[in-house]
């Protein structure tokens, strides 16, 4: 009954009620847009971190992975360390350099040099993996960007240079490798074109300064806990002084410390839009409870009780909140798509990186808020209603 | 520079210091003055000597071969780093290229203020400026650099000299390639582009939701009103008339809510400066209250309170006055 009196209310005036559903609705889809963007970055950061299972990354002393150009020396003998430990299960190590590209469309790539059997920074979507041959001609895995950008195709012979004198028109090392597969790369842009190859081949490539050399390094603990991934990071930091272990959760909060500005914006944006939402139910229920005075007050005077009226003043401004959420949420994923769309053309970022991520616990969460404030807001004037005097109301209507 | 002229510099560095030392056992103000003064020339005649005889005598190895700094060098610390290790114009540090090796002494002989550049702002860690030679030392790169920049004379051909000179150098680079400086900025400039982009979109969506939000509470703020107006119609003004007033209320009402939110803008652009510029120590400005920024708020509330006004007005004028009252 009371449902029927509030819809039969609410479509007394159609043009009032859609638009407030339409308001209502872009509140809505601007809130929910900033949950996803706040909790999205986050959610997204750790599920490409744990991509492979790797809770530990290893740096040069001070740095982030790949932040800075510096390199570990002693390398070989770290890895050993880590390897040695019973609570590790398994350690990645990783060089990275550019390489030239005589023979090709693109003067350079970037390379990484990996372990085959512990890598984790690649997935091999097509071909064989990285191979240590015996014979001079390695295997080494591409990405799609890097065979579209330099021209060649899976089976390809090319020969990577490192040691470019350019005065002398000269490269110190050069090697022939052979493309066998492509890889979809984790942490590497879309656009940077990227190879994989053997890590003794690319440390050879290098010269002798790089031959214990690795840029980082990736552990994964055995027990995958946070507690005990905390006790192999403090244990790695106190055993290995020249490097800096970083746990998946410090890495997600340097990044979130990095990227404090959009979870600032989505803050201020979602408290902006759940107050337009609040505003706009609030201003509505109280301008139609003051037009309905009369009519609230023959109501009383027939016999319903103040918490009829209550409830059903209560009930305009759920409906009209709960209209407007519906249709804020799909609105509120499309425009999120778009936003997103948007931020992915960042340079540098991970091609698997997005900023706003659905999880139905954020939509749920931003809803029920909206809900919660739409209710809040038609508490005032439905308390005003239930309390309007009934014979000065009615002899107010009578008059005029 | 010639073996003569050579050692005619050298000698002649050498007749100054001994002057300079039979100045200095003087003990006289004015003899100190000009110590000072006459024995930087020596010491850099002395050095210039020096430098050039190394050079004869064995064949330069690369362009930074038979350099010879001051045994302290001096550098550029950024103005933060200053701030959070507690250092000072003076103060001597050692710096070494990797950890844990022993490094150069060097002084600090400049604190610089970080450029208000937005690729910057999230980089948390600290910078140091050497010279160029000191920093290839240090890192044992020798004669290598990252990039250098070029400039171009300007020339009567039809193409830019920019374009002609990039061209030739990519003709024969090897190992390297150049660009122009537009194109760098191009590059560079895309992460501003995509805030830019993603600012216009939030943008976008606050203004629809804005826009929505003020048509709605005009509509309503005048259909409120609907008895005054019955009342205006019931004592003969014209519709025309009605709506008018109606437009002009809306319109002030529109006008005094711009004016408002720009005194709430700026207010709210000086706290986001205040905190930003303090959470990332940058002179940055974060938030901006522009002319144009005023002027689009304004226009678009004023037309949104005539429309809303218009339309509520129009409506309500086309309802007999007696229905408005409820009879």
């Amino acid at each position: 009954m009371r449902v029927t009196m509030a819809f039969a209310t609410l479509r007394r005036h159609p043009a009032r009620t859609v638009l407030a559903i339409i308001g209502i609705a872009v509140a809505s889809a601007l809130l929910l847009d900033m949950v996803m963007l706040a909790t999205g970055m986050s959610d997204s950061f750790r599920s490409l971190l744990l991509a492979r299972g790797y809770q530990l990354r290893v740096a040069p002393k001070g740095t982030l992975p790949f932040d800075s150009e510096a390199t570990i020396d002693g390398a070989d003998a770290i890895v050993a360390a880590l390897r040695a430990s019973p609570d590790i299960r398994a350690v990645s190590p990783i060089l990275g350099a550019t390489l030239a590209l005589p023979e090709s469309r693109i003067p350079s790539t970037f390379a990484l040099g990996i372990e085959p059997a512990v890598q984790g920074d690649y997935t091999l979507e097509s071909g064989h993996d990285v191979v240590i041959a015996n014979d001079a001609i390695a295997h080494i895995v591409a990405s799609q960007t890097f065979l579209t950008r330099s021209g060649h195709v899976i089976g390809d012979t090319i020969t990577l240079a490192a040691g470019i004198d350019a005065q002398l028109r000269t490269a110190a090392r050069t090697r022939r490798v052979m493309l066998s597969g492509v890889g979809r790369f984790f942490y590497i842009p879309n656009e940077t074109p990227v190879i994989a190859l053997p890590l003794p081949v690319l440390r050879t490539m290098l010269g002798a300064g790089f031959t214990d050399r690795m840029s980082m390094a990736m552990a994964e603990v055995r027990q995958n806990d946070s507690a005990h991934v905390e006790l192999a990071r403090a244990w790695i930091a106190t055993t290995q002084p020249r490097i800096t272990a970083i746990s998946t959760d410090s890495a997600i909060r340097q990044v979130e410390e990095r990227l404090s500005y959009f979870r600032q914006l989505a803050f201020v944006l979602g408290a902006i839009s759940l107050a337009i939402g609040f505003l706009l139910v609030a201003t509505l229920i109280t301008l139609s409870v003051n037009e309905r005075r009369g009519e609230i007050a023959v109501m009383r005077a027939i016999g319903t009780q103040k918490r009829g009226v209550l409830q059903q003043v209560m009930l305009e401004g759920l409906m009209l909140s709960g209209a407007g959420i519906v249709v804020g949420l799909g609105l509120g994923v499309v425009t999120a798509q778009w936003l997103n769309t948007i931020l992915r053309d960042f340079p540098g970022l991970p091609a698997s990186f997005d900023f706003f991520v659905w999880s139905a616990r954020a939509a749920w969460r931003s809803l029920a808020l909206l809900l919660v404030a739409g209710g809040v807001a038609g508490l005032l004037p439905a308390w005003r209603a239930a309390s309007i005097p009934v014979a000065r109301a009615l002899r107010d209507e009578a008059i005029g | 520079m010639s073996r003569g002229s050579t050692r005619g510099t050298d000698n002649r560095a050498r007749a100054l210091l001994s002057i300079m030392a039979s100045l200095l056992n003087q003990q006289a103000a004015w003899g100190r003055l000009l110590c000072i003064g006459v024995l930087l020339f020596a010491a850099q005649q002395s050095l210039v000597a020096q430098g050039s005889q190394a050079a004869r005598t064995n064949p330069p190895l690369s362009p930074t071969f038979g350099r010879q700094p001051p045994a302290v060098r001096g550098i550029a610390i950024d103005a933060r780093m200053a701030t959070d290790l507690a250092l000072h114009i003076g103060d001597r540090l050692q710096l070494s290229a990797k950890p844990g090796e022993r490094g150069d002494s060097v002084r600090v002989d400049a604190i610089v203020q970080r450029r208000a550049d937005p690729a910057e702002v999230a980089r948390q860690d600290y910078r140091v400026r050497l010279h160029l030679d000191h920093l290839q030392t240090l890192t044992g790169a020798d004669d290598r650099v990252d990039r250098f920049a070029v400039g171009v004379r300007r020339g009567q051909r039809s193409t830019s000299p920019s374009d002609s000179a990039v061209a030739r150098i990519n003709a024969v680079a090897f190992g390297f390639r150049a660009h122009r400086s537009r194109d760098v900025a191009v590059g560079s400039s895309r992460t501003f582009r995509v805030v830019e982009r993603f600012h216009r979109a939030i943008g976008i969506i606050t203004v629809v939701a804005s826009a929505v939000f003020l048509l709605c509470l005009l509509l309503l703020t005048v259909e409120e009103r609907r008895r005054d107006i019955a009342a205006l119609r019931l004592m003969g003004i014209s519709r025309a008339t009605v709506v008018q007033s109606v437009v002009i209320e809306a319109a002030f009402v529109a006008l005094i809510g711009s004016a408002l939110g720009a005194v709430i803008g700026w207010i709210a652009s000086l706290l986001v400066n205040a905190h930003y510029q303090a959470v990332y120590r940058t002179p940055l400005r974060f938030a901006l209250v522009t002319p144009d920024i005023l002027g689009f708020a304004t226009v678009l509330s004023l037309a949104l309170g005539v429309g809303a006004g218009a339309l509520a007005a129009w409506r309500l004028v086309r309802t007999p006055p007696l229905v408005l009252l409820g009879r």
